[in-house]
C-alpha cells in the first residue's frame, strides 16, 4: 500500500550506519562536490570558463545521498544541476573538467559542455539534456529493459521541483506504477524553478504526497542530512530491486546560487538563504558530526581537503592540456555507421582557442 | 443518388488484416506486418510498444496476432503517453533492446515531439550511444480523415537530424525497408501511408533476408522528357499521371525517394541528367516541405543539366481539410501533375 510520510531523523551515531572508511568517503565526496562547485564558479566569474554553470551548492546531501545505495550497474538519469550525483556515481574528475572546457577528452568530446555530461558505457549515467524532465521517460525504458531481461538492476532519475509541473513527470510516475517497474524517482526540491517558488509550482503542500495518486510510496526527507537521504534512497532502491516497484523521494534543500551562473537570485529571501547556509549546510553539518563522533579529527579533515584541492588542480591542468576537437569533425558522429564514436578522435585541434 | 463511401473514414476499422493471395500478392499492410513478424522472430531484442497494439491488434490491424505469438513482454499495450512511449524506447535501446514504437496515427508523434526531436535525435551525436529505435505510424491524407489524422510529419523529423525518415509507397519496399529500419543501429521513423495500406497489392518477396536499403531511391517508371521526383502515396498519383501523359507522347520518369532523409541524391540527379526537367511532387507542405529540399538540391547540383525551372507541386501550408471538395483541392491531383508536366515539357 502506498504511503506518504516525512522521514524522521534516525537515532544513533553515524557509525551505527556505516564503517569509518565509508563515512570518510562520504565526507570526501561532499567536500569534493562543494569545492568543485565553488572553484568552477570562481573560474567562470574570472572569465576563464566558456559556456554556462549550474550550481548544485547546498544540495550535496541530496546528490551524494541518493546515489550511495546504487550499484555500478544501476543507471542514473540526472539533470544539469546534479553533477555531484554523477561524480558520486563515478565520473572521472579530469574528464569532467575537460568537458567543462570543451576539450576532446571530455565525456562528450566537446559536443556538449558543463554538466550536460554523462558516461553511459562506464558509469551508467545519462548524458544530461536541458528539457526537464526529459530523462524521466527514458529511465522508464531502462527499467523496462531490466524487467524484460530479468536483471535485478534499478534505474534512478533525478529532477528538480520545477520539472514536476511538466506532463512527462506525471506520465512516467503513472506508467512506472502501472507496470511496477524497478525505478526510483528523486525530486531535488531546492524550492525554486529558476525564479519561481514552490507555491507557484504545485498546489499541494509537498511533492512527496503526489506519490499517493500513483499508488507508490512517497517520502519527504531533509536534504541537508546525507545519511537520512541515503536511508530513504536505500529503502527505495531495495524495494525496486526486489520487485516492489517504484518509489518517490522528495529531498528538500535550497538552491544557494542562481539558476545558472548569470543569475544573482535576488528573488530568494535573504533570511531563508541565511538559515540554510547557516543551519542546513549538508557538507559542514556532516563534517561537524563526524568530528563530534570522533570518526575524523581536524588533521584528517585537512588531509581530505588537501587531496581534493590537488585533484582539482590536476583536473584543471589535464583539461587545459587536452586539445579542442578538430573543427572538421563537427558533423561527424550523427550516424553510427560513420564510425566517429567507435574510433579514437583526432587530437590535432588547438589547445588555445577563443 | 448517394455514392458509396468507404467504411471507417480514416481508413481503419475492425476488419482483419487479411492474408496474401494464393499467388503470393500482399497488400502494403500485410507486407509491413510480415516484415515486423520476421524481425521479431529473428531477433529476441526486438519488441514493440504502442497504444492498442496488443489485444486489439492496432488501429489499422498491423499488429493483429502479434500478442498471441510473442506475448505481453514483447508486445506492450501502453497508456496514452506519447512522450513516455518514446522515452521508453530510448531507455530500453540504451540497455540493448531494439524497440519498435507504434503511433496510432503519425499525427500523434507531435505529442512525443520533445522526446523525439531533443532526446532520440541527439543522444548519439553527443554521447556515442547507439539508439536502434523504430518509430512507426500511419501518415498522410486522401482518406477524408481531416486535420488530426492526415498529417505528413516527415519534414519536422527530418529537420531534427539524427533520425532516418522512411516513406515507402509499395508493399515490397515497405517490407524490405521496415526490416532494414529494425536492423539499423540509428533511430528510424517509418511512415506508412494509410491510403496505401489496403489499396496497393503486389508480389512481395518471402525470403527472410529480403531487405531494401535505407536512403536508396528507385526509378518506378522510366521516361525521357520530365522527371517526377516524389514519395509515398503521391508515387501512385505520379504513375497514373505518367500513364495519361504517355497517351499524349510525353514520357515521364517517376523517381520514388522511398527514404526522404537522408535522401538518395545520386538517383535523383541521375534522372535529372537524363530528362533535364524536374517536377518535385510531395504530399508534405510546400513551404519547408520535403519537396523544397529536393528541389534546391536539384537546382544546386544539376543546374547545368536543366532546361527548365525546377517546379514544386505540394499542398499549401494549411491544416488538411475534411470536406471532400476541400481535401481534393488541397492535395495534388493527377490532373495537377499532368498539367505541370505538360508545362515543363513545353520548355
Amino acid at each position: 500500500m502506498a504511503t506518504t510520510r516525512t522521514r524522521e531523523p534516525a537515532e544513533g551515531t553515524s557509525r551505527a550506519r556505516f564503517p569509518d572508511d565509508e563515512l570518510k568517503r562520504i565526507l570526501y565526496l561532499l567536500k569534493l562536490c562543494r569545492y568543485f562547485d565553488e572553484r568552477i564558479e570562481a573560474l567562470y566569474r574570472q572569465g576563464r570558463l566558456p559556456g554556462a554553470i549550474y550550481s548544485g551548492r547546498g544540495q550535496e546531501g541530496t546528490h551524494v545521498g541518493v546515489v550511495l545505495p546504487l550499484r555500478p550497474d544501476d543507471s542514473l538519469f540526472p539533470t544539469h544541476r546534479d553533477l555531484s550525483a554523477q561524480i558520486t556515481k563515478g565520473l572521472d574528475l579530469k574528464r569532467v573538467m575537460a568537458q567543462f572546457w570543451g576539450r576532446i577528452d571530455g565525456y562528450t568530446r566537446g559536443r556538449d559542455g558543463n554538466s550536460h555530461i554523462g558516461d553511459w558505457s562506464g558509469n551508467r549515467t545519462w548524458t544530461v539534456m536541458s528539457h526537464l524532465p526529459i530523462a524521466y521517460p527514458v529511465a522508464l525504458g531502462a527499467a523496462q529493459a531490466y524487467r524484460m531481461r530479468g536483471d535485478d538492476k534499478v534505474a534512478m532519475a533525478i529532477c528538480g521541483d520545477g520539472a514536476t509541473s511538466n506532463g512527462r513527470w506525471h506520465e512516467a510516475l503513472n506508467w512506472s506504477a502501472i507496470a511496477k517497474l524497478p525505478v526510483v524517482w528523486v525530486v531535488n526540491n531546492n524550492r525554486y524553478a529558476y525564479s519561481t517558488p514552490n507555491e507557484l509550482e504545485f498546489p499541494v503542500p509537498t511533492i512527496a504526497e503526489r506519490a499517493a495518486a500513483y499508488a507508490m510510496p512517497g517520502v519527504r526527507v531533509d536534504g541537508s542530512d546525507v545519511l537520512e537521504v541515503e536511508a530513504a534512497a536505500r529503502e527505495a532502491v531495495e524495494r525496486a530491486r526486489s520487485g516492489g516497484g517504484p518509489s518517490l523521494i522528495e529531498s528538500v534543500s535550497l538552491r544557494w546560487r542562481g539558476h545558472a551562473g548569470h543569475d544573482p537570485a535576488k528573488y530568494v529571501p535573504k533570511e531563508l538563504l541565511d538559515d540554510h547556509m547557516g543551519q542546513k549546510d549538508p557538507v559542514k553539518n556532516f563534517e561537524q558530526r563526524l568530528l563530534g563522533e570522533g570518526v575524523v579529527d581536524e588533521d584528517e579533515v585537512k588531509e581530505i581537503q588537501g587531496r581534493i584541492e590537488r585533484e582539482f588542480e590536476e583536473g584543471y591542468e589535464y583539461a587545459l592540456a587536452s586539445p579542442f576537437p578538430e573543427p572538421a569533425d563537427h558533423a561527424k558522429g550523427l550516424w553510427v555507421e560513420d564510425g566517429y564514436w567507435t574510433s579514437e578522435p583526432g587530437r590535432n585541434g588547438p589547445t588555445e582557442y577563443s | 443518388m448517394s455514392q458509396r463511401v468507404e467504411a471507417g473514414a480514416a481508413g481503419h476499422g475492425a476488419e482483419p488484416r487479411g492474408k496474401r493471395t494464393e499467388d503470393g500478392q500482399a497488400t502494403y499492410l500485410i507486407a509491413i506486418a510480415e516484415g515486423l513478424w520476421e524481425e521479431m522472430e529473428r531477433d529476441e531484442r526486438v519488441f514493440m510498444l504502442g497504444e492498442d497494439i496488443g489485444v486489439y491488434g492496432g488501429a489499422f490491424k498491423v499488429t493483429e496476432g502479434f500478442l498471441d505469438r510473442f506475448g505481453s513482454q514483447r508486445v506492450i499495450d501502453t497508456p496514452i503517453a506519447e512522450e513516455s512511449i518514446v522515452g521508453m524506447a530510448i531507455g530500453s535501446a540504451m540497455e540493448g533492446f531494439r524497440p519498435i514504437a507504434e503511433f496510432q496515427y503519425a499525427d500523434f508523434m507531435t505529442s512525443g515531439f520533445d522526446e523525439i526531436s531533443t532526446a532520440l535525435a541527439r543522444v548519439h551525436y553527443r554521447s556515442g550511444v547507439p539508439l536502434p529505435v523504430v518509430l512507426r505510424g500511419p501518415s498522410g491524407g486522401m482518406v477524408r480523415a481531416s486535420s488530426f489524422h492526415s498529417i505528413n510529419p516527415e519534414p519536422w523529423f527530418s529537420y531534427a537530424g539524427g533520425i532516418k525518415v522512411i516513406c515507402p509507397a509499395f508493399p515490397s519496399d515497405a517490407k524490405g525497408l521496415i526490416k532494414s529500419a529494425i536492423r539499423d543501429d540509428n533511430p528510424c521513423m517509418f511512415l506508412e501511408h494509410k491510403w496505401i495500406y489496403r489499396r496497393i497489392r503486389e508480389q512481395v518477396p518471402e525470403e527472410p533476408d529480403f531487405l531494401v536499403p535505407i536512403s536508396s531511391a528507385a526509378v518506378k517508371r522510366e521516361g525521357d522528357d520530365v522527371s517526377i521526383v516524389t514519395y509515398g502515396a503521391m508515387v501512385h498519383r505520379a504513375l497514373e499521371a505518367a500513364d495519361a501523359l504517355a497517351k499524349e507522347d510525353v514520357s515521364a520518369e517517376v523517381v520514388d525517394l522511398r527514404t526522404v532523409y537522408p535522401f538518395d541524391e545520386e538517383t535523383v540527379l541521375g534522372s535529372i541528367q537524363k530528362t533535364s526537367r524536374a517536377l518535385v511532387l510531395s504530399e508534405s507542405y510546400r513551404f519547408v516541405g520535403i519537396g523544397a529540399e529536393v528541389a534546391s538540391t536539384i537546382a544546386e547540383k544539376a543546374f547545368e543539366h536543366l532546361d527548365a525551372p525546377v517546379v514544386r507541386l505540394s499542398p499549401p501550408n494549411v491544416p488538411v481539410p475534411f470536406s471532400p471538395t476541400l481535401e481534393d483541392a488541397f492535395l495534388p491531383s493527377v490532373d495537377d501533375i499532368v498539367g505541370e508536366v505538360q508545362k515543363l515539357s513545353a520548355w
